[in-house]
């Protein structure tokens, strides 16, 4: 749409303006447009332009209607002369919804793009828009990723807005503060941060600021698109961004003084800075009691280990460090092994690779047809690999620990540089047996402590160390404990709550 | 630094790609050895390895047509020699770090083992976890070729015997490889390996015939604490004298033994602890050793007349018991000091306790050793009787 157009400012005239608009939008079907007359003689006429699936029909009833009941008092007042007619227009209006005045083109198209009914008025080269935003939308349901047992059920969804109530009804705080963008030269998305004012590290906002202002693309469909332009680290496996579907855990987020980045269009809220202890903390953890959450915490780390190591580990167990394998055990995986064409990296390869072929194709199927991929994978994995003599049935049983392990981490987005370091260390085992696993680990762990999130250490509070933040990373203290918010993300307000360890009764 | 982190991965890959899986072995290319046994052969020696076959000792049920090992021998001038000159017969490299027990042979034992041990604790493949044992009256080879019933294993049964009955009946002492060389190595002190016989008929017992019999015709049996001095075998103790050795060391943990009650027949005590305290003493320039045992026993088996209830009673068996437990352990010490093997440790506790008088009888220790004058003094404390008091056998008298 070439440019000028758009910055024209508005014609006087109707149907001139309408034209206009039709041009603009190539005459697509969807835009609607038509005028009222507020009285007999249509002196005062009135045009509405609006497209079709993004308006609420009852919404645009109310403007119109609005309008017309109240037209012939209108029409007095203007008849007085002492008002301009488009203000009165718009008070008469203003009950209908948020109401923006608009002099050119640029503003009136992006205003009817978002949902807005735009209301021109005969003779002014001003236009009013009214929001009366609707179109389908999904309502607020149970989150799929990160369900939990005990916790609120309710998830955002793909629309802004009520992802912004869900998160402003749990925080009902005049310092709960939001800014509002559109980011994407075509696709105009709104992109929204949050942040709790007096707790947000400043600089931390500033830094989102500078970081979305830099983005130049074309579109954004999704927080991701966001996340790979303002992450600290592109050549990282580690996500240092957190993002999540559930309002709870954005709130959560916030009162520590966390900053959300709301991308319209996708239920997915990212959250800045990450840390990596975050990723292995479920909401449920502050729901539970704390002695439970602090054992499922370390659950989740020896899970960790498990799904990073237990092929590698076996590799080099198996094929370098037979001497530390206790006897009985050694004869049966050797039992195991009798027959089989493959050594044990290839084998644990060809049956890593087997279980992320089926991951993926469970992953992508409709749920009927994923059931029966499950019972191919079971069969093929479980009986035939082994019955046809290709792999040991103890190499069934790491691969499944392994797969299973990685369930267990309550982020997604960890889970995936879990698979991919995973293959790096078979590798290292197979070639250097235990003192490769070890090399790869000390890389791996060197790497993690290289990354920052907006200027925050990766994998503070562990390294650097802060003993008083321990009380949140791999334990779970009662909630009296945890007075202090996270340290290294914010250092004002610090004190959350101020609470006796326990409210038993004193007997004298 | 971006150029130099390039470097140093190029560097690591190459590490990679180069080394070629060094050291690198699938578990099906190892002949997992369990067993070793050393034998004389003319001038050589003779290696015997008993090597696992683990399709026939998996939990799985195994093929059922092989034996749960098999046995090769090889002769060479030295131990790891013959041990590489295996591999003509074996499919596979024998991979010695689960090794279970090593046999020697009497013969090669009266003639010394410093010689073949050496190898052995050099060699990094070998753990020193192993049992070393003395094929009383026979050669090692035969014993690895005995099959064992319930522990399919022999090496293992031989180990897992050796532990228990150490345990629980303390004839037995189970010496590893470090603990024997340290004795070895020192001038003044001698050791002891326990010794296995082979109980029936060779042939029989190398076939699978004898695991299908409810009492099999072949097996292997601990027999006696054979007695070295220096290197070489020199004398077996008997049972008796076997547990002697262990009171005197403090290694028994549990056994069982019978005196004779003041009436006749025999009571059974069980041991439930025992300690044993061994101390040096210069008496007018004369080492002496004072030897402190102290026995907790529970009644176990009443075969006579005696009223256990009677304080008196106990006291009395206390003493019978004292008397009997010096007799094994004076016995034991007689053994060792007509062939003047310190296989005790008493010139370590003489060094402890006064290490001038040591220097001055180090010299000649294996003559001072035999004239040593040994005090032994033992406690005893019978504790409890059992789920019941007075025998069967008393009660129908009183009535």
């Amino acid at each position: 749409m070439e440019q000028h157009i758009l910055q024209q400012s508005l014609y006087l005239d109707i149907g001139l303006n309408i034209a206009q608009i039709n041009t603009i939008f190539g005459h697509s079907s969807d835009i609607v447009t038509g005028e009222l007359c507020l009285d007999a003689e249509a002196n005062y006429k009135i045009g509405y332009v609006y497209l079709e699936q993004l308006v609420n029909n009852s919404a645009f009833q109310d403007v119109t209607n609005a309008l017309l009941s109240g037209s012939a008092q209108l029409i007095e007042t203007i008849n007085t002369g002492f008002y301009h007619p488009p203000d009165l227009i718009k008070n008469t209006i203003h009950a209908c919804g948020k109401v923006q005045t608009i002099e050119d083109f640029h503003g009136l198209c992006q205003n009817m793009l978002t949902g807005e009914t735009v209301i021109l008025i005969d003779g002014y080269a001003i236009a009013l828009s009214v929001n009366t935003a609707g179109g389908d939308m999904r309502s607020v349901e149970e989150p799929s990723t990160q369900s939990v047992v005990r916790g609120p059920r309710d998830g955002f969804t793909e629309s802004i807005g009520t992802n912004i109530s869900l998160i402003r009804k749990r925080i009902k705080s005049p310092n709960l503060w939001l800014e509002t963008m559109a980011i994407g030269r075509v696709t105009q998305t709104t992109v929204s941060i949050m942040y709790i004012n007096g707790i947000v590290n400043d600089k931390i906002v500033e830094e989102i600021h500078r970081r979305l202002a830099r983005i130049d693309i074309d579109g954004i469909l999704e927080s991701g698109n966001i996340e790979e332009l303002i992450q600290d680290e592109t050549f990282t496996p580690f996500p240092t961004l957190y993002n999540t579907e559930r309002p709870d855990v954005i709130a959560s987020g916030l009162l520590e003084g966390r900053v959300a980045i709301l991308v319209d269009g996708t239920p997915f809220v990212l959250e800045a800075p990450a840390l990596f202890t975050q990723f292995f903390q479920s909401a449920e953890d502050y729901y539970q009691r704390a002695e439970f959450a602090t054992l499922i915490r370390i659950l989740r780390y020896i899970c960790f280990f498990i799904s990073l190591m237990a092929p590698s580990f076996y590799i080099a167990m198996t094929t370098f460090h037979q001497e530390l394998v206790p006897s009985s055990l050694l004869f049966n995986l050797a039992a195991q092994r009798e027959g089989i064409p493959f050594p044990a990296f290839v084998e644990a390869l060809l049956m890593e690779v087997t279980f992320e072929i089926l991951r993926e194709a469970g992953v992508r199927l409709p749920k009927t047809v994923g059931q029966a991929v499950s019972i191919v994978g079971a069969l093929v994995i479980g009986q035939g690999a082994v019955n046809a003599g290709l792999v040991s049935p103890a190499m069934v049983i790491v691969v499944a620990i392994t797969a299973i392990s990685n369930f267990v981490i309550p982020s997604f987005s960890m889970g995936i540089p879990i698979r991919i370091i995973r293959f790096i260390l078979m590798i290292f085992a197979a070639t250097f047996g235990l003192f490769g696993v070890t090399v790869g680990l000390i890389g791996m762990v060197q790497h993690l402590c290289s990354l920052r999130s907006f200027g925050v250490p990766y994998m503070s509070p562990m390294a650097p160390f802060i003993l008083d933040d321990q009380k949140d990373t791999i334990l779970r203290f009662p909630q009296w404990a945890l007075f202090a918010r996270p340290r290294f993300i914010s250092q004002k307000n610090n004190i959350r709550e101020n609470n006796a360890p326990t409210t038993k009764p004193k007997w004298k | 630094m971006i150029r130099l982190g390039r470097i140093f991965c190029t560097l690591i890959l190459l590490g990679v790609v180069l080394s070629g899986c060094w050291d690198r072995h699938e578990l099906n290319d190892l002949a997992i050895t369990v067993g070793v046994g050393f034998d004389k052969s003319g001038k050589e020696y003779l290696v015997t390895t008993q090597i696992v076959n683990p399709n026939e000792v998996a939990s799985k049920k195994g093929s059922g047509y092989s034996t749960p090992i098999t046995t090769f021998s090889a002769s060479g001038v030295s131990v790891l020699e013959a041990a590489r000159k295996l591999t003509t017969l074996t499919p596979r490299k024998i991979f010695a770090s689960h090794l279970r027990i090593l046999v020697i042979s009497e013969e090669l034992a009266r003639e010394g083992v410093s010689k073949v041990l050496d190898g052995l604790s050099r060699d990094h493949e070998v753990r020193s976890d192993f049992y070393i044992i003395v094929a009383k009256g026979t050669t090692a080879a035969k014993v690895l070729q005995i099959l064992t019933p319930i522990e399919r294993i022999p090496a293992n049964k031989m180990f897992k015997t050796l532990e228990t009955s150490e345990k629980a009946w303390a004839p037995t002492v189970s010496v590893q490889l470090d603990r024997f060389i340290r004795n070895l190595s020192k001038p003044t002190r001698d050791s002891v390996l326990t010794g296995i016989r082979l109980n029936g008929d060779l042939e029989k017992g190398k076939s699978k015939s004898v695991l299908s019999e409810t009492k099999p015709s072949t097996y292997l049996e601990y027999s006696g604490i054979a007695l070295f001095k220096k290197d070489k075998l020199v004398d077996w103790l008997n049972a008796e004298e076997s547990k002697g050795y262990n009171y005197i060391m403090g290694n028994v943990k549990s056994t069982m033994g019978h005196v004779t009650c003041p009436k006749g027949g025999t009571i059974s005590l069980e041991i439930i602890r025992a300690k044993t305290k061994m101390k040096g003493h210069v008496v007018n320039g004369k080492p002496e050793i004072n030897i402190q045992v102290f026995l907790e026993e529970n009644v176990s088996e009443v075969q006579c007349q005696i009223d256990l209830l009677d304080p008196n009673t106990v006291s009395e068996l206390e003493r019978i018991v004292e008397t009997k437990l010096k007799q094994v352990m004076f016995s034991t010490i007689k053994k060792a000091k007509q062939n003047k093997a310190d296989i005790f440790g008493f010139g370590d506790a003489i060094e402890d306790a006064s290490p001038k008088t040591w220097l001055k009888v180090k010299s000649d220790w294996e003559n001072e050793f035999a004239k040593l004058k040994v005090n032994i003094d033992a406690e005893i404390n019978i504790r409890r009787f059992g789920t019941t008091n007075n025998s069967i056998i008393v009660r129908p008298i009183e009535e």
